[in-house]
């Protein structure tokens, strides 16, 4: 049985009004007692037919809060006016509280669609024992339970108490509502519940938690990777008025994981006082085994290695013979930068430590990854760590790692005040766990009719395992699922071929992840293939697709997928798929009459989380600048449970990729990062992105796929092969921002 | 230091460092949490506030400035919640993760109190100081033309 | 680019170079040699006094007014002085980022006007200049891709420099706080030559001597 401080007596003792948490935060095990009736940690009913619908997934922007309570309710028969919304705490009663890889939907539909007809199949039950009827002449709609026949009926919460003593079903054999029943799951515009939050400035957000008595920490973090404090001067930080304490952080050691990050903490009052002293502090760093990193050099060291044949992940038939059969034998090689997160919102976490215990409210992607990290770090049990999730300003991938957490928790326990660690957004460009850098080289073996009889693809990258496994420099295979051993190929002869690559800073996850380069190089080589064989990009595009059909492990040339966790069976690869939204995408946009008018269209395609996305840019010369002018994105994600914010999430994939592709990444030179704020790491604004998207959702009832991420991974090849049409010049790395008419 | 400003209508008396930037006095002096941090170098937006009706990046705008001056943060846009761009940005379902909407929404509701029918090249340009990561721009655009007219039909999608 | 002269043939070019140069006291008589053989670091500006030895009044007023042309064409002067419609930024002209534009009163659009971010002095700990009244000079202002004799003429003519008397152009350079800021331009941003008032100096002397123009084709 876990222990855990009431959430009430934490907040009066720490001056947070209940009320201003716009998330109203549930703990574990929080029981209402006899007027509220819990069947699932996932659904409450009140006697006062109040449905409070909890969400254990993290929102950064992805409407998952509205996604999940819209769902649930419509299997449940609550209207989703009478629901209130509770942000879930780090605990593993809700299972995976991962919010990450697209997969808070695709994994649970069915589980929650299920416990939720639980529920409603036992108010049912509790309504005919109550009405004395059978349960099959009762409908459920609203929150009531109706007996039409007699005109007679109950709301939820007059049921609860008969409920609560019936024999509990077991979700999976609840009988789910059939789809004509369903009037949220799928509906086009349905209600974004926070939405009215987020326009007054009520919505919290990590660093809008203030306990009495709160600290604010700013930490001076280590330039390189690996460099440590040598000697520090905190006489000056000390003199700023509101200072109150300087705390030199543990020095992190590899494999770096979630460890805080070192430096010199300063902490105060208020923020701008902190900041201050930050910029008092004298500071001299060691040196560092990663002094010596430096991105053009690495460049070279990446490229080294994808020109050599490396160890093969992926084979079928023999592609050396292939290759010198080949007519024409055609390689290209392409380069993709460390790119940054750079959520809106920096990384930020508030801890207060008592006794042992530790209280945190942080913008995490995952609150259980939190609880863990910051148990390990100070010795105690993960239980012991409660974890309240806000509102994220975007999370990207940044926030499923646990660091600023326990930087927090851990300068919480050393002072004994309530701390938040506000990282800035210097801290977040240079500190950041990256995206990683690649180097790719493609080698296409084509015949006298310019078929692709053979390909080879050698990728170069540091895994994101090194922050794990400090000697970790080979991509592993769920690594390689993104966009390497899924790629469906119409080839005879394929290998995949990996280098080995020593990371020199953190690597991570970021939106999309591994498929932004895959995806990047594939389809430019496959665009330059049509180019050098005089053929329409979209006709090859489709030839090296290949005809529609599943295929197999055997087909693809490899012994076993990763399949973003999801069995071959319900998600298979399909090429069908993959080509029906390209032909829709190129109809769309009416990709030859357009062409034929002298319009610049690129087009790419791409599988990702089980999704497929097309992607068409239409570019144009404006006022010496090359103008995105419009897009048109077609995904096929399965079922969809929210239209709009599927919509929503490619619109914003869109640009999200845009801003990559043009303005590219973080580079390093001597060993530290050379951009620090959003003056020299760019992003779209307002007046570069297209005026003009059309988004279309395919229909489907094939099990949900992932919706964050697959839109990104196609934007990049998509705008390198439109300015291919439009000058007939090939951009083959990011950043491609002096090419499109900007001065840097 | 003590120094008075007003701040969505109430006037406050504070003991703060004339240089703070107002950004910081809202956030932790006065616990108006609305208005964000972003970048504190004027290039993301996400700290804009009004300074007598007009816009100002609050993370490197001294409150001295603000003295004698009314300052309009996003809670005080409207009382009730309801300013024509806020009713807009539901309808629209504007906001991903919300937290660039702020700025956005001030510096949209000091565009359309200086020009109620903005063209597409308006809004770019006085909109472009404010970065949206999660990338609602076209939403944005929608919705501040049905802000300036409510009852027409506006292009662009969704 | 000038560079720095050996210290000991420097010192012996003229009594204010030494004093310049923290020299040893220099003989009494030192010859006077035209300015322009002299060289001094680009951070510096020569002082109106080095051009006491050129006789001619229009000479000199010319020669002194190409000195005072090293600030006018440094680029925290010439940022501001665009010949289109944006300002630039650093010491390459790259567009202003974030994009904002002139606007009708030289002050920028609702929304993105200039004193939206500047202030009226540098901002500690952000990289954003700051000094009263921050905005653009007028487009009839505009240095940009202007040479020395343009910039000359367009300075003299009461339609292009705001009406002004030459007076009050040199009142102007000599105490305007927006053109003091080009020598305290805040952290990692390099200074305009010499200080304000080397700079108000040699243009009083020029329009003292003449307000004559240097010729087509002359640069500092």
């Amino acid at each position: 049985m876990l222990e855990h401080l009431h959430r009430r007596s934490f907040l009066a003792s720490f001056g947070l009004a209940a009320s201003g948490l716009a998330l109203g935060i549930v703990p574990r095990n929080a029981h209402g007692g006899a007027a509220e009736w819990q069947p699932s940690v996932f659904i409450h009913i009140a006697q006062t037919s109040l449905v409070t619908l909890v969400c254990h997934r993290s929102e950064m922007g992805q409407g998952i809060r509205s996604s999940l309570a819209h769902l649930l309710a419509d299997e449940l028969g609550a209207n989703i006016d009478q629901v209130k919304l509770l942000q879930a705490d780090g605990d593993p009663v809700y299972g995976d509280q991962n919010t990450d890889g697209s997969s808070s939907i695709r994994k649970r539909y069915t589980e929650l669609r299920r416990l939720a007809a639980a529920v409603r199949v036992l108010l049912t039950q509790a309504a005919a024992k109550t009405l004395r009827v059978s349960a099959k002449s009762l409908t459920v709609a609203d929150g009531i339970v109706s007996h039409p026949a007699s005109g007679r009926s109950l709301p939820f919460g007059e049921l609860i108490d008969a409920a609560r003593k019936l024999h509990p079903i077991d979700p999976a054999k609840a009988e789910l509502l059939p789809r004509s029943a369903l009037r949220y799951i799928g509906a086009p515009a349905l209600r974004s519940l926070d939405a009215p939050a987020y326009v007054t400035g009520a919505a919290i957000y990590g660093a809008d938690v203030r306990p009495s008595g709160l600290w604010i920490a700013v930490i001076a973090r280590p330039p390189v990777v690996g460099s440590t404090v040598r000697t520090y001067d905190d006489t000056k930080a000390l003199a700023v008025p509101g200072v109150r304490a300087v705390v030199r952080m543990p020095d992190p050691q590899p494999p770096y994981a979630f460890k805080p990050w070192g430096g010199i903490a300063i902490l105060a009052d208020n923020t701008w006082a902190a900041l201050r002293g930050r910029d008092a502090l004298i500071l001299e760093w060691s040196s560092s085994v990663h002094d010596t990193y430096d991105s053009t050099a690495f460049r070279s060291t990446l490229r080294e290695a994808a020109q050599k044949p490396g160890t093969v992940r992926r084979t079928r038939g023999d592609l050396e013979a292939a290759l010198a059969q080949a007519d024409k034998v055609f390689e290209r090689e392409y380069y993709v930068p460390h790119l940054p997160h750079v959520p809106m919102e920096p990384p930020t976490a508030t801890a207060i430590y008592r006794e042992g215990r530790v209280e945190i409210w942080a913008s995490t992607q995952n609150p259980q990854a939190v609880q863990k990290a910051v148990a390990e770090l100070l010795g105690i049990h993960a239980a012991a760590v409660t974890v309240h999730v806000t509102f994220l300003g975007g999370g990207f991938g940044r926030k499923s790692k646990a660091d600023f957490a326990t930087e927090a928790a851990y300068l919480a326990k050393h002072t004994g005040s309530p701390v938040r660690v506000q990282w800035t957004r210097e801290d977040d460009i240079q500190h950041d766990y990256y995206n990683t850098v690649s180097y790719q080289h493609l080698t296409a073996g084509l015949d006298m009719d310019g078929r692709v009889t053979a390909w080879r693809h050698r990728t170069v990258f540091p895994p994101i395992r090194s922050v794990f496994d400090a000697s970790a420099n080979m991509p592993s295979p769920s690594d390689l699922q993104q966009g390497l051993l899924d790629l469906a190929l119409d080839v005879e002869h394929i290998r995949v071929e990996t280098g080995a690559a020593p990371a020199h800073v953190r690597i991570g996850w970021l939106r999309s992840v591994y498929n932004i380069f895959h995806a990047f190089a594939t389809n430019v080589f496959i665009d330059e293939l049509a180019a050098e064989t005089g053929a329409d990009p979209v006709a090859t595009l489709l030839g090296v697709i290949g005809p529609p059909r599943i295929l197999s492990l055997e087909d693809l040339g490899i012994g076993a997928l990763g399949n973003y966790g999801a069995s071959l069976e319900e998600h298979p690869v399909d090429a069908g798929r993959l080509r029906a939204v390209v032909e829709r995408c190129a109809e769309l946009c009416r990709w030859t009459r357009q062409r034929k008018r002298g319009r610049a269209l690129g087009i790419a395609a791409h599988r990702s989380f089980l999704a497929y996305v097309a992607v068409v840019i239409a570019l144009q010369q404006r006022e010496g600048r090359i103008h995105i002018d419009e897009a048109w994105v077609v995904v096929d994600a399965g079922l969809i449970v929210n239209p709009d914010q599927a919509r929503a999430q490619m619109e914003g994939a869109l640009v999200f990729g845009l801003s990559h592709a043009l303005f590219g990444g973080v580079t390093f030179r001597e060993g530290r990062a050379e951009q620090s704020n959003f003056h020299d790491l760019r992003l779209l604004r307002i007046g570069d992105a297209p005026r003009r998207v059309h988004i279309e959702l395919v229909e489907s009832e094939a099990p949900p796929a992932g919706i964050g991420e697959p839109g990104v991974p196609p934007v990049a090849p998509a705008l390198s092969n439109a300015y291919f049409a439009m000058t007939g010049v090939r951009l083959r790395e990011f950043p491609m921002a002096k090419a499109f008419g900007f001065d840097r | 230091m003590s120094l008075r400003i007003k701040v969505n209508g109430v006037l406050h008396d504070l003991e703060v460092d004339p240089e703070m930037p107002l950004l910081w006095v809202l956030r932790d002096v006065l616990g108006l949490t609305g208005t964000k941090y972003g970048c504190g170098q004027a290039l993301c937006g996400a700290c804009s506030v009004h300074l007598d009706g007009r816009v100002i990046r609050s993370c490197v705008t001294p409150v001295r400035r603000a003295e004698g001056r009314a300052i309009t943060t996003i809670e005080g846009l409207s009382a009730t919640g309801d300013h024509p761009l806020q009713r807009a940005w539901i309808e629209l379902a504007v906001p991903q993760c919300g937290y660039c909407q702020a700025g956005q929404i001030m510096a949209a509701a000091a565009l359309l109190a200086e020009n109620p029918e903005p063209t597409d090249d308006d809004i770019d340009r006085s909109m472009a100081g404010n970065l949206c990561r999660c990338g609602t721009y076209t939403r944005i655009r929608t919705a501040i033309k049905r802000a300036a007219k409510p009852s027409a039909p506006t292009e662009g999608s969704p | 680019m000038r560079s720095r002269l050996e210290p000991r043939s420097a010192c012996l070019a003229a009594p204010w170079i030494a004093v310049l140069l923290g020299c040893e006291p220099s003989p009494s008589v030192a010859p006077d040699l035209p300015p322009e053989t002299i060289e001094i670091p680009p951070s510096d500006l020569l002082p109106k006094e080095a051009f006491a030895g050129i006789g001619d009044p229009v000479v000199r007023s010319a020669a002194q007014f190409l000195e005072a042309t090293r600030v006018l064409l440094h680029p925290r002067c010439l940022n501001c002085h665009p010949a289109g419609d944006t300002p630039l930024q650093g010491d390459f002209g790259f567009v202003h980022e974030p994009p904002v534009v002139r606007g009708p009163e030289d002050r920028g659009v609702v929304g993105m006007t200039c004193d939206g971010c500047h202030q009226d002095d540098n901002v500690p700990l952000a990289n954003v200049p700051g000094a009263p009244n921050w905005h653009l000079a007028p487009i009839s202002m505009a240095w940009v891709g202007k040479s020395p004799a343009e910039i000359c003429e367009q300075l003299k003519d009461p339609l292009r420099n705001g009406g002004k008397s030459l007076a009050e152009i040199v009142e102007h350079a000599e105490s305007d706080e927006l053109v003091a800021w080009g020598w305290a331009p805040g952290r990692g941003r390099s200074k305009a030559p010499g200080d304000q008032k080397r700079f108000g100096d040699l243009l009083r002397a020029w329009v003292e001597d003449g307000a004559t123009c240097p010729t087509d084709g002359e640069h500092p």
